[in-house]
């Protein structure tokens, strides 16, 4: 035991020594924040300590809540603005025009809605990330107005919110709270998705220092026909520490009257097809000094900051949509008749709206608490915790919606009905923002480059054949195999979950205690060359997603049972179904993260698309073929 | 009495004999051996083959003609093609009723069926074997099923079976329906029959990399679909750089030889990064064998580059907006999640294109490399060196429609074999 104690005391010193590295190396974009609270230490996010095994209870247990006043603030601004969702918004004429229309627009931009999360001395409305998410719910009502505000305020004017000067917000920002401009983000190109280092867009610097010269092309730009402002990432040289000329990423503020900006025509889409996407070209256009966003050379950081603050959102829009889908699902499964009972008699009806009430509720825990997270003071990093919102509400969007037109049969398959707008709305969740797939990589990696660090001094000693250390691995094995109880201090008398959420408690921290042992073998089988193991690393995210989902909606229905908010005895079946649901997944994941690849099919699967890709073709004969 | 006992004995054994022999000779046409008493000189003579003869001098045989040779003779037209292969069987069939010497008939038709074409034509070879006369050479009794009863006629219809094989026909049911009634279930070409029946099928897949059944008779054609066959990479592009005129259009010397060359965009990309203080070479001929076809490739290529220059990759910093690239960490995979196996590889040079030539002088060659330079701009700073093998001269076929089979003219398969092995000397 005095072994473990030296190892966690080493690693608390290893994690001290990183945090204070890391403090130390905040950069600009970190300390230019538009909350006037915080604090320089970044504390370790609930996320990452998963991954060491543990359940960090600050600011997860209780469920962070608003305050009253705020409660009627944001309600004050619901009101009208779900009115005008309900009443005036023709989603279908906008789907079939594809275009949304100038006096929708204009009443968008009255309401406010243009601005919502800048602050209030530039004329926005300077709303908290909690407040922000409520508004998506009702914004989702329409994926075209969605998609179109979030590529405004989500991407498009952010990085002027987090990295801008005091000159730059006040030149831009009222005009673009008020929505007389519109901003786009420019970052993917034809040869560049993900791929910053192929970016061909290049910003030169002219003779007399003055302005840059912008040259290149930008593709599906969201609002890219509409947009006066755009966030242009460009490749400029930039002169090393150690003297040797480098091609670095820059993010420039560009106007459309600097001249030289045109755009293509609006691409056809499958879904969100009243949004604006195409094709924006720079030639020649000369960009001010004094419009550089944040550094020159530094537009990777601004990048990735501004990709990694949008994405919680996506969450409440699809709980928005998922509510309102519910309710005209379950009007036609209560009226339609047959074989003289109403659908909402059969059991597989009933299924479904299990299944969409339970997601609904995962994704709402889930976008609330780590909203919450996002609005405490210190600016703390939940990219993870966001991009795991985003990739369980999109593929729950996907799902559910799915299952509405499966109840809603042959009608959600016709155009006349919204069902099948709402079907090609949400396919491109899963898409936009970083695909699923890209953040899964990115939540598993992230957390096992933390642990990875703070398990460093471990896992060498047992490589090293340390007595203690493997001795201790062996006894800890050993404890483990013949059952132990986890306690991780949920649960119980003084627990902070409730006791008739007992059960699911005490199935998450056995996860959790179980994720952080299946962590350390991963690190210690496969080190720093895991950024290869893709789906190893994908079983790892999807056991991440499902355990902060356990943690969402323990921390959300405990809270609901205390505060006794109506129907608290329904979220307590919605949280613990889900509970027991992702426990056995975890289950089953934990298990084959044990096992090597040819035990777990991940060789069979590679050595299947390596046979298919090399022909590049079905190769399998067909089932009438003969030899003889 | 016994004068008469003898004499039909030995005519009996002499037939047994003369079958033998003849199966034996097979290859080369032996003169129509006199049936009977007159076969048994021959075998008086045996001691003669104990001594050592002289080689016989390797003259043309004269040519004898083969026993229902006439069958075959091409109709009016000159045209050999199924329908007269089956004209010919059928008018065997009606002129001997009783089916006398069908054996050879079989023989000879076996040989004659690459020249009308039908070598591969399952019905023909059903239709050879209903030749044969049905129940006559069944084993009746468990003495003849042991002894091999009637071997002439069995070894006949595995000689049938054989040809199929060697031309990857697949027997059917009626080839099975066919040999039970002429041999009976528990008999040699059964036998066979079977085992064609499980291996084939099992054999007829098993080349990864198959090559179509007809190739293309023209040569451009042929060198497209060889550089395709060799390139693994399916975005690899074929140029035409030169098309080959016709060799009557401005006489014999001046023709332009066909220039096929094939490129993969990773070929590509290698090029582009070679240093161009380091020489290519351009290296051939090199035989590529496709069926009976052999034809002949160059490539491009160079050295491998010494340990000291080669680049190694890094990972830039700023690469990946949305997940890190790599992990830093300090310590690495354990030896038990390495599933690779220890292979000692020889490494390589890289080689950059491929291509086929009319031709495969220098001249020809460097026309490619100019083709190639549109393409790969940095190969004009490349020093080429031309590494070329003797010429191997020219396209070589052994197809069927060049005709002139040769005087001594086995079955097809051995000569392919032949040729086979011609072009490997």
């Amino acid at each position: 035991m005095s072994g473990g104690g030296l190892v966690s005391r080493a690693a608390a010193a290893v994690a001290a020594a990183t945090t204070a590295v890391r403090a130390s190396q905040v950069p600009r974009v970190f300390a230019v924040t538009h909350r006037p609270l915080h604090t320089s230490l970044q504390s370790r996010s609930f996320a990452k300590e998963l991954f060491l095994g543990n359940i960090k209870q600050k600011g997860v247990f209780p469920f962070p809540e608003i305050s009253q006043d705020e409660l009627s603030e944001i309600n004050q601004f619901v009101g009208p603005v779900e009115r005008f969702f309900t009443e005036e918004v023709d989603s279908r004429k906008i789907d079939q025009e594809g275009k949304i229309p100038v006096d929708t627009l204009e009443k968008l931009k009255s309401l406010g809605l243009f601005g919502i999360q800048v602050p209030e001395e530039y004329g926005g409305l300077g709303l908290s990330n909690t407040m922000y998410a409520r508004l998506g719910e009702i914004i989702s009502l329409d994926g075209s107005i969605t998609v179109t505000l979030a590529a405004h305020q989500a991407i498009g004017l952010k990085g002027i919110i987090l990295v801008g000067n005091e000159e730059q917000k006040a030149k831009y920002l009222p005009k673009l709270a008020s929505g007389e401009h519109i901003a786009a983000f420019c970052l993917t190109e034809p040869a560049s998705g993900s791929d910053a280092a192929s970016i061909q867009t290049r910003a030169t610097l002219s003779e007399d220092k003055k302005y840059f010269v912008l040259n290149g092309s930008k593709v599906w730009i969201t609002n890219g026909g509409l947009a006066s402002i755009f966030t242009v990432f460009a490749k400029t040289e930039v002169v090393d520490s150690d003297g040797s000329i480098k091609d670095k990423i820059t993010a420039f503020i560009v106007e459309r009257d600097f001249g030289g900006v045109t755009n293509g025509k609006p691409e056809e889409k499958l879904g969100i097809r009243g949004s604006n996407t195409c094709e924006v070209h720079f030639e020649n256009t000369r960009v001010p000094v004094e419009n550089v966003l944040g550094e020159v050379g530094g537009g990777f950081k601004v990048a990735m900051n501004i990709l990694n603050s949008g994405r919680f959102s996506m969450g409440s829009a699809v709980a928005g949509m998922l509510k309102k889908l519910i309710e005209l699902t379950a009007e036609y499964a209560c009226t339609r008749k047959q074989f003289n009972r109403n659908l909402s008699e059969f059991g597989l009806i009933q299924e479904k709206f299990a299944l969409m009430a339970q997601k609904a509720y995962v994704m709402e825990s889930m976008t609330y608490l780590t909203a919450g997270m996002l609005d405490q003071p210190g600016f703390p990093d939940c990219s993870i915790e966001a991009a795991m919102v985003k990739v369980f509400s999109s593929e729950a969007a996907w799902q559910c919606v799915s299952e509405a037109l499966q109840i809603l049969g042959g009608s959600g398959y016709m155009k006349d009905y919204p069902y099948e707008r709402f079907l090609r709305d949400s396919r491109i969740l899963l898409i936009f923002e970083g695909t699923n797939e890209i953040l899964r990589l990115f939540i598993a990696l992230t957390g096992l480059q933390h642990a990875g660090r703070i398990l460093t001094a471990r896992i060498k000693d047992f490589k090293r054949g340390d007595v203690t250390t493997v001795m201790e691995t062996i006894g800890r094995k050993l404890r483990d195999s013949l059952g132990r109880t986890v306690d991780l201090g949920l649960s119980g008398n003084l627990g902070v979950v409730h006791p008739s959420l007992g059960d699911s408690a005490n199935k998450l921290e056995e996860n959790v205690y179980y994720f952080g042992r299946t962590v350390e073998t991963l690190l210690l089988r496969f080190g720093k060359t895991i950024v290869e193991e893709q789906l190893v690393l994908k079983r790892v995210a999807n056991i991440l997603i499902n355990l902060y989902g356990m943690t969402a909606v323990l921390s959300r229905a405990s809270r609901s049972i205390r505060t006794g908010l109506p129907n608290h005895d329904h979220e307590i079946l919605l949280a613990n179904m889900f509970c027991v649901e992702a426990y056995f997944q975890n289950l089953f994941s934990l298990s084959q993260l044990d096992k090597f690849a040819p035990e777990n099919m991940d060789d069979h699967i590679k050595k299947v698309s390596q046979q298919i890709l090399e022909k590049r073709a079905y190769i399998c004969a067909h089932p009438l073929d003969r030899t003889s | 009495m016994s004068w008469v006992q003898v004499s039909l004995l030995a005519r009996g054994l002499s037939r047994r004999w003369g079958g033998i022999c003849r199966t034996a000779l097979l290859g080369a046409p032996t003169a129509q051996a006199p049936r009977g008493l007159h076969c048994s000189a021959v075998i008086h003579k045996d001691d003669v083959w104990l001594v050592p003869r002289p080689p016989e001098p390797q003259k043309k045989p004269i040519k004898v003609p083969v026993l229902h040779e006439e069958l075959f003779t091409p109709s009016a037209n000159g045209e050999q093609d199924k329908a007269g292969f089956l004209r010919a069987v059928r008018s065997f069939g009606e002129q001997s009723v009783r089916k006398r010497g069908h054996v050879d008939f079989i023989y000879l038709a076996l040989r004659k069926m690459p020249e009308f074409g039908v070598e591969r034509d399952l019905s023909v070879y059903n239709l050879l074997l209903d030749v044969f006369p049905k129940e006559v050479f069944r084993p009746r009794n468990i003495i003849q099923r042991i002894f091999v009863h009637y071997p002439r006629q069995q070894e006949c219809g595995i000689a049938v079976l054989e040809q199929m094989e060697r031309h990857g026909v697949m027997p059917n049911t009626e080839t099975e329906f066919l040999l039970t009634q002429i041999f009976g279930r528990i008999s040699y070409p059964m036998l066979k029959f079977l085992r064609m029946k499980l291996w084939l099928t099992r054999f007829k897949n098993i080349n990864p990399y198959p090559v179509p059944r007809d190739l293309p008779q023209d040569p451009l054609d042929l060198a497209k679909l060889s550089l395709r066959h060799m390139e693994p990479d399916l975005s690899a592009k074929v140029t035409v750089y030169q098309m080959s005129l016709p060799r009557d259009s401005t006489g014999t010397d001046a023709t332009q030889p066909h220039i096929v060359g094939i490129q993969s965009p990773d070929q590509q990309a290698a090029l582009a990064r070679h240093n161009p203080s380091k020489p290519v070479y351009v290296e051939g001929p090199f035989p590529l064998w496709l069926r009976n076809t052999c034809v002949y490739y160059h490539i491009l290529r160079a050295d491998l580059p010494l340990p000291e220059e080669e680049e190694v990759e890094e990972i830039p910093e700023e690469w990946n907006l949305y997940y890190p690239m790599k992990l830093d960490l300090e310590y690495s995979r354990g030896a038990w999640d390495n599933y690779e196996f220890d292979l000692d590889e020889v490494t390589e040079g890289p080689v950059f294109a491929m291509c086929m030539a009319g031709a495969h002088d220098q001249a020809t060659l460097v026309k490619w490399i100019q083709g190639l330079q549109e393409t790969n701009p940095t190969l004009a700073q490349v020093p080429v060196i031309f590494r070329l093998a003797r010429s191997t001269g020219e396209l070589l076929t052994t197809s069927r429609l060049e005709g002139q089979s040769p005087p001594h003219s086995p079955p097809k398969g051995q000569e392919e074999d032949e040729a086979l092995e011609e072009q490997q000397r």
